[in-house]
């Protein structure tokens, strides 16, 4: 499904990702994991199209195509979803009108009609149950007001909803408890299947005990320097990156 | 200078044939407008936007056309009333202006030249007189026949809200031809107490229309006016809120949005007068500017001696399209009691890229998801309007009227 061969991508300049080699297959999870300012979000980014971030070198290969060559919106109709790190607030844009909107902007584009709003409350109630959030959260304004948990969990609401083939969760973690950790899992558990795939960027062992990962990948630097399963991730746990990073340098 | 001469002109025929009761009011009022002319940018007040440009131009005095549309309660054609519906006791609609219904005071010469001329051509005008309790909403359409030649005209409206009264007034023009055109309006409200008053002005300009326009509001005891200003410059506008909080307890919203493209220029003043105690005033005026078009927001809020426990509210944002819009934004703040709230603050700045990239990356096109910040960004000014038909169309009116960004 995806295929990143020797990546390079810098942000003003300041050279970031430096030779990032990845590839993930329908149906598989993948973690990346790694230290602060190693490169983790970065990569998640460049994936989903952040203007802000030049491609140095490499290519990305999407489902066949050159993923490069799409901008972020164009990469989110074809089924890549960045659930983000920094949900964005967005005053006066109401959370149905937006999540319609973005459903109808995917379904334009594979040529399919736009969906009526009665079948679209359909699926908006059989999704918000999954992650547990307050119907009274679609009538505000996206993300306005909503606590750090609620923002995570509105971003997989619409993971939920849009149905990606390819999802990016950045430090989708980061700031929740842990039943709300618990929700957000099961909420992508239960997205998983043959056709879709997940790479989840974490800092953190703690989120991967509940999604589960078939590969984990070590980054330093903007580079992997070691891959392995889910085993990998309880080493860095228990051991530290460090001795990890200078295990795999050996 | 041609554009006096022509004035000049006009005045004295329609004085002549005029046996109007306001006969002495128009002369009292020329004769203050013939002593300072049309004001330029030497003066402070007109700092920012010069009305002289307009002084090479000849502007003929509108004659009235027939014009129907059933969604308007009264129809003023180039200043002149052409059609009104709905006339019933309880509005009491009056056309033209009676002396018994009108006080003479409300036609007093002042320091403003654009008043006086407006007051000077008092031939015709519109009082809407609101008795107590009354509760109606009045659409009033002004058309501006500019198909044969370049016209001028003096719209006139005041407004009397009864005690209690629950009203809404609607203000929208609208250009029948695409000649150059000088619209000079004065709406002017007087509120009794616990009188209730919502104002809409839609000004959708036509290419080349130079506008002056002045709203001026009395308040008595508990009362509230709300007033929504929408503003697309198409050369050159400069619309002044005179507010006067006469007595305690009364409340002034101020809400505009205002869009100027190319070489395009608008500017809003307001003024509120608090004059006495436990009287609350809260602005909010959005810019989206574009091209090489200016701005001016200038927002004074006069607090007297006896206006203790004043809350006045300011804020004016602004979002600059391209690199060559100027906004100047100036609040003035005078206050002369002691225990009073008086916030204000003013934005410069873009759309938020962050939010546009995160729509954009749910799938939504660059253009759309810039709408789709741009319909919440004007959302806001509009949210208390009451008829929400109303403030939907308003609102897809200039959504649709938004400059792209260079132009």
């Amino acid at each position: 499904m995806l295929k990143i061969k020797d990546l390079h991508a810098s942000v003003e300049e300041t050279s970031i990702l430096k030779g990032i080699n990845l590839e993930v297959n329908a149906g598989e999870t993948h973690a990346i994991m790694g230290p602060n300012g190693s490169g983790k979000s970065t990569l998640a980014q460049v994936l989903a199209g952040h203007e802000d971030y030049e491609v140095d070198k490499g290519s990305v290969e999407y489902l066949g195509n050159d993923l490069l060559e799409l901008d972020v919106d164009e990469r989110a109709c074809e089924g890549i979803f960045l659930a983000f790190q920094y949900p964005v607030e967005l005053p006066g844009v109401n959370n149905t009108y937006f999540l319609k909107s973005a459903l109808n902007a995917q379904r334009k584009h594979r040529g399919e009609d736009e969906i009526d709003a009665m079948d679209f409350m359909d699926i908006i109630s059989d999704k918000i149950k999954l992650l547990n959030l307050k119907d009274s959260l679609l009538k505000r304004p996206v993300n306005e007001g909503f606590s750090g948990g609620e923002k995570k969990r509105n971003e997989i609401f619409q993971m939920a909803v849009l149905e990606p083939k390819l999802a990016l969760l950045d430090e989708t973690d980061s700031g929740l408890d842990i039943d709300a950790l618990k929700i957000v899992a099961n909420g992508v558990n239960a997205m998983k299947s043959d056709d879709r795939a997940t790479i989840v960027v974490t800092h953190y062992q703690r989120l991967l005990n509940y999604i589960v990962p078939d590969f984990v990948h070590v980054l330093v630097d903007g580079k992997i320097v070691k891959s392995g399963d889910k085993t990998l991730a309880l080493e860095l746990e228990e051991k530290g990156y460090e001795e990890v990073i200078k295990e795999a340098k050996n | 200078m041609k554009v006096l001469n022509k004035i000049a002109a006009d005045f004295d025929n329609t004085i002549n044939e005029s046996d109007s009761k306001l006969r002495n009011i128009r002369i009292e009022n020329f004769e203050e407008f013939k002593k300072t002319g049309i004001p330029t940018s030497k003066e402070e007040f007109w700092k920012y936007t010069d009305p002289s440009i307009v002084n090479d131009s000849e502007f003929s005095l509108g004659i009235p056309n027939n014009f129907e549309d059933k969604s308007f309660d009264i129809i003023i054609a180039n200043g002149k009333i052409i059609g009104n519906k709905n006339i019933d006791e309880v509005t009491n609609i009056k056309i033209g202006l009676e002396e018994k219904i009108i006080e003479v005071s409300d036609f007093n010469k002042t320091s403003n030249p654009f008043i006086n001329l407006n007051n000077a051509f008092l031939e015709e005008g519109c009082v809407i007189n609101f008795g107590k309790d009354a509760e109606r909403e009045i659409k009033v359409l002004n058309i501006v026949d500019n198909t044969n030649s370049q016209q001028i005209i003096h719209p006139r409206i005041v407004v009397k809200a009864g005690k209690n009264s629950n009203i809404s007034i609607l203000e929208e023009i609208r250009f029948l031809g695409g000649k150059k055109n000088l619209v000079n309006s004065v709406t002017s409200f007087s509120l009794e107490e616990g009188a209730n008053v919502e104002h809409i002005i839609i000004d959708d300009f036509s290419e080349d229309t130079y506008q002056i326009s002045n709203v001026l509001v009395k308040q008595k005891k508990d009362s509230t006016f709300s007033s929504y200003n929408y503003s697309n410059a198409k050369n050159l506008a400069r619309k002044d809120f005179i507010v006067e909080l006469k007595e305690r307890g009364s409340h002034c919203d101020l809400r505009g949005v205002y869009l100027a493209d190319k070489k395009n220029h608008i500017d809003h003043h307001t003024i509120i007068e608090h004059e006495k105690e436990h009287c609350t005033s809260n602005e909010l005026y959005k810019g989206i500017l574009s091209g090489k078009s200016t701005g001016v927001f200038n927002g004074r809020i006069h607090v007297h001696n006896d206006a203790q426990k004043t809350d006045a509210i300011q804020s004016n944002q602004n979002i600059l399209l391209s690199d060559n819009a100027i906004i100047h934004t100036k609040p003035e703040l005078e206050i002369y009691a002691d225990d009073v709230k008086c916030t204000h603050g003013a934005t410069v700045g873009q759309l938020d890229e962050k939010g546009i990239f995160y729509l954009r990356a749910r799938g939504i096109k660059r253009k759309e998801a810039q709408k789709m910040m741009m319909r919440a960004y004007v959302g806001e000014v509009l949210i208390g309007i009451k008829n929400e038909e109303t403030k939907n169309n308003l609102l897809e009116k200039i959504i649709q009227n938004i400059p792209d960004g260079e132009a």
